[in-house]
């Protein structure tokens, strides 16, 4: 089936078996392996990536369905001249450690800071509900993302 | 500083003894032979300066992982890379009847299968080489992988593991390890189940707990713990065609990666290049291969690359997992608090495999007293299989369980003899130069500081 969709602002297309899911699609057809697999039934959430303003988890999501689609990944998230402000404040204190939930944690935070400026704690907890970090116990990541939510802020 | 009781014996066994009780292997401190440790060390102001503390420190590849650039081996693909999924027996224990492939073999896309007996040596593990690369005459734990395909895709990996017929012959299960510890069912072989010990005794606890004011008995158990890695364990294997084996695997330790390749193949190692990668989290359970060999041999069948990345089921069934213990703490206190006398029986649950049970065997027991003067102690600790999943390394190797156990005891004391929690350790607690339960004299103690700052910080005292 042909897949058609923007990922990062550029039109992607690939003709996939219709079972291919979103992150299979990305990972295999696209080569973008940011997102990644951990449990592929929606519960870690390190394959996170932003749908039209939302995140996902893409492991859950067909391909198909993402057809006409905006799609965003962590590939995304830099541009060529700086990181994200996300990306400078998990780097400086310390909120990725082995890494692998890191691209997802990332993803979830960006979707949050779009839609909230000013998260509370709790706001924060929640929307990283979904992504699941067995190294960090998760208090540098919320630090990290109240740091990157004062520097957009600014 | 010299080492003080030399009656003390520490006696630490791996493998299914002879009914002699041979010490054979074991560490045993003798009185000719005290353990000695280096350990006048220097006390210069070159020693004393830690600039690093006290300083923000960046991981140096915090910058990759933020950017989604690292490469984990799920990432790496290679050219005709095919896959392979692993048939795991859903039978606890069961003899293996016969295991047939043909089908699967034939199925459009798939390249090739292996089983066990096609290894030259199926058996490999890092303290105990018990453990069958693939079962191929018995099963011992729901998940034991018995057979392997590679194929064009997992999908049809997947698709063609159904289509293996594994005819098993059911054998009596043993579950609980206290089950397990009366041998009359066993899992490896015709001796016992009881594959690790250790005894650690000092002074003696039968005369200081009968002279004790109170004797509390306690017993303490753990669960099981799987490490979950957020990235699931995962290899790449390729055979080239001058005999040489590459392996890509988030496996830790990859020399000891190396023997068990070369040995499981019948390889020198000098023909097997391991490449570790990124891991994306380990905690103790990629300390040992899982199917680094089955995915060699299908690439050695198939000449092509094969990856292999484990599912989350595979993960939680097929990896290893955390030790539960059963332990049993007797101890003698006084009416001031102090410990005279502490006698540990434990009993872990191996599962079905050793992996790293004399690691944990050995940390545990030394560390069962708690970091508490004893004068009087004794522990014994055994490790049997059961028909579970392999219990193995995971952070801290026995400790936890141990500090659950001695940390839970202290407690119910001192509310049962109206003592404060806090006052209570700081009467027993080690000091500068207290000797271990294995009678290593410590140095830089600060347990007393630590609690006294620590309760300070968390307002212990102020009610």
């Amino acid at each position: 089936m042909l897949v058609e969709l923007k990922v990062n602002g550029e039109k992607r297309s690939a003709d996939v078996p219709p079972e291919t899911t979103l992150l299979k699609f990305l990972r295999e057809y696209l080569d973008l392996t940011g997102a990644k697999l951990g449990c592929d039934v929606g519960d870690c959430g390190t394959c996170t990536v932003i749908v039209d303003g939302l995140s996902v988890n893409s492991c859950l999501m067909l391909a198909v369905k993402a057809t006409g689609s905006n799609v965003t990944t962590i590939e995304g998230l830099a541009n060529n001249s700086e990181l994200h402000p996300l990306q400078k404040t998990f780097e400086d204190l310390g909120a990725l450690q082995c890494g692998f939930c890191g691209t997802g944690m990332l993803m979830s935070a960006k979707q949050l800071l779009d839609d909230n400026s000013d998260p509370t704690d709790f706001e924060i907890r929640d929307a990283l509900a979904g992504n699941l970090c067995r190294c960090t116990g998760y208090t540098k990541i919320i630090a990290a993302i109240k740091d990157a939510a004062k520097i957009l802020r600014a | 500083m010299a080492t003080k009781p030399t009656k003390d014996v520490i006696d630490q066994k791996v493998g299914i003894q002879d009914t002699d009780n041979s010490l054979t292997g074991a560490l045993r401190v003798k009185e000719d032979h005290p353990v000695i440790y280096p350990l006048s060390l220097p006390e210069n102001d070159e020693r004393q300066a830690t600039p690093a503390v006290g300083q923000s420190a960046t991981r140096s590849d915090a910058r990759l992982h933020g950017l989604g650039q690292t490469q984990y081996i799920d990432d790496i693909k290679f050219p005709n890379m095919i896959y392979a999924k692993v048939l795991r027996s859903e039978r606890a224990h069961a003899k293996i009847v016969s295991i047939d492939v043909s089908e699967a073999e034939a199925m459009p896309g798939v390249y090739a299968t292996v089983t066990g007996k096609e290894f030259p040596t199926n058996s490999f593990g890092p303290t105990l080489q018990d453990q069958p690369v693939l079962a191929d005459t018995v099963v011992r734990h729901f998940g034991d992988g018995v057979a392997a395909v590679a194929a064009v895709s997992e999908q049809v990996a997947q698709e063609a593991l159904k289509k293996i017929k594994v005819v098993y012959e059911d054998l009596p299960v043993v579950l609980d390890p206290e089950e397990a510890f009366k041998d009359e069912i066993l899992i490896h072989g015709p001796k016992s189940n009881t594959y690790a010990s250790k005894v650690i005794k000092k002074g003696d606890v039968k005369k200081a707990l009968a002279k004790a004011d109170h004797v509390f008995t306690n017993r303490y158990k753990t669960q099981f713990v799987e490490h979950v890695p957020i990235e699931p364990h995962a290899s790449i294997a390729l055979w080239d065609g001058n005999g040489r084996v590459t392996l890509w695997s988030s496996l830790g330790r990859i020399t000891l990666g190396r023997e068990d390749i070369s040995r499981t193949l019948d390889i020198p190692q000098s023909k097997v290049r391991m490449i570790g990668t990124i891991v994306g989290g380990n905690f103790g359970g990629k300390n040992e291969i899982t199917n680094e060999p089955i995915l060699a041999l299908l690439s050695k069948k198939t000449g092509r690359p094969v990856k292999c990345t484990y599912t989350r089921g595979d993960e939680f069934v097929s990896s290893t997992i955390r030790h539960p213990f059963i332990m049993d703490y007797t101890t003698g206190i006084n009416n001031d608090g102090k410990i005279v006398a502490r006698k540990i029986r434990m009993l872990l649950d191996g599962g079905a495999y050793c992996s790293w049970t004399g690691t944990t065997i050995g940390k545990g027991s030394i560390l069962a007293a708690g970091p508490y003067n004893i004068d009087n102690l004794q522990v014994e600790s055994f490790a049997v299989y059961t028909n579970k999943t392999t219990t193995g390394a995971m952070r801290g190797f026995g400790a936890p369980q141990v500090c659950f156990a001695y940390e839970s005891q202290m407690d119910e004391m001192a509310h049962a003899l109206g003592i404060d929690p806090l006052t209570i350790r700081l009467k027993n607690t080690f000091r500068e130069g207290s000797l271990s339960p294995t009678s290593q004299t410590l140095h830089s103690v600060v347990v007393e500081e630590s609690l006294l700052q620590a309760s300070e910080a968390f307002g212990w005292n102020r009610g």
